[in-house]
């Protein structure tokens, strides 16, 4: 039986009111892009909203939201602000050119550090985007972070379903309440004004019934999308009136309607 | 496709009880673990690693291993198990709620 040193101290975030982690099994599904339009939604509606980019091996939020990377911390501290938002991710300060090699605990320390670190101010939201699977970077998060709960994103084939259940029973083994599950990808609205089903249509709506959490939402696909992640400018800031855009706010809608009603019991401390 | 609920089994309270860990559960059961139980089944991958190994004829003992071994505190892990901090410095066994409910033996005529 091995000994140790002392276990790091568990994150204290108490300026921030709700901790939302998005997930999925998969990767490839849009996490991030529903993740970055997401937490845009929430502050175009007045919320206070800080996104963390909890991705090390593969960031993504520094090109969706146009940030030129590495930042120069001494002129932009970090977490930086745009679009309305609170920004955070291994890519501000790695070149984009350069991997991040890093086993379990590096990725502990830095996502310990990003949280407990910087200058977060008081927020309503923090939108955590989680990389894909069930790994180093969620358990840190489940075992250390105040967690409010998670929303599970998808597409409606089965080879994302079933990772995506994964993902959920993760959450549900350690007790963090999942708040639902979106749909990505669910449907395409031709410019006949049709809706097309690519990738067929319906199956997170089914794992939410199978799995008795809320269905939050299906997001249609657009191409536009990937064009306005590509430049920086997310589609709920440059086409606010798109179905996309439309379809997120009713996603953020949800998303604050389950996190009122989430109320899960804090375990009692052992007395010694 | 069906997703298992999370085990229903809460804690309403744990408490060092001289040997032994007293937990009372959510469905009024309460049950109680010895702390050398708790030792002995720490599931962290080095523990479970040596019970696999043939014992050592030859292993010295460590100055921290010569004095009685005792729990110093019961962290909450996340939201979902507990950590035992042991008078060696061992804390790396997370227990989980559904694992702490299988060691408990009754301390009162409900059964689990």
């Amino acid at each position: 039986m091995r000994p140790a040193g002392g276990p790091p101290p568990k994150i204290s975030l108490p300026d921030i009111r709700h901790v939302v982690a998005v997930a999925s099994g998969k990767g490839g599904v849009g996490k991030s892009t529903v993740a970055a339009n997401l937490a845009l939604t929430l502050a175009r509606n007045g919320g206070r909203v800080g996104l963390l980019d909890a991705d090390i091996y593969g960031p993504s939020i520094p090109i969706m939201m146009g940030i030129a990377c590495p930042v120069d911390q001494a002129t932009t501290p970090l977490p930086l602000e745009r679009h309305g938002l609170k920004l955070m991710s291994i890519g501000f300060v790695v070149p984009p050119e350069r991997a991040v090699i890093w086993r379990g605990p590096m990725v502990d320390r830095a996502l310990r550090q990003f949280l407990t670190d910087l200058h977060w101010g008081a927020l309503d939201y923090l939108i955590i985007d989680l990389p894909p699977g069930t790994g180093d970077a969620q358990l840190t998060l489940t075992q250390n972070a105040p967690l409010t709960g998670a929303v599970i994103v998808t597409t409606p084939q089965d080879v994302s379903l079933v990772d995506a259940r994964k993902g959920l029973e993760m959450f549900r083994e350690v007790r963090v309440p999942v708040l639902g599950i979106v749909e990505n990808m669910s449907y395409f609205v031709g410019d006949d004004g049709k809706r097309y089903e690519i990738f067929r249509h319906g199956g997170g709506r089914k794992l939410a019934e199978a799995a008795q959490v809320p269905f939050l939402g299906d997001i249609p696909i657009d191409p536009r999308v990937a064009e306005c992640g590509d430049v920086g400018e997310p589609i709920v800031v440059r086409h606010p009136d798109s179905p996309v855009a439309l379809a997120y706010r009713a996603l953020a809608d949800n998303v604050v309607a389950q996190l009122a009603n989430t109320s899960e019991p804090e375990l009692p401390e052992v007395q010694f | 496709m069906t997703v298992p609920a999370p085990s229903p089994h809460l804690p309403r309270s744990l408490r060092r009880e001289g040997d032994f860990l007293l937990i009372e559960w959510s469905d009024g059961w309460v049950g109680r673990v010895s702390w050398k139980r708790l030792r002995d089944e720490c599931p962290c991958a080095g523990c479970r690693e040596e019970k696999n190994q043939p014992p050592d004829p030859f292993r010295l003992l460590k100055p921290s291993e010569l004095v009685p071994l005792a729990p110093v505190s019961m962290p909450r892990v996340g939201n979902y198990a507990y950590k035992v901090i042991w008078s060696d410095g061992h804390n790396t066994g997370i227990y989980t709620l559904e694992h702490l409910r299988k060691l408990c033996e009754p301390v009162s005529s409900t059964q689990p």
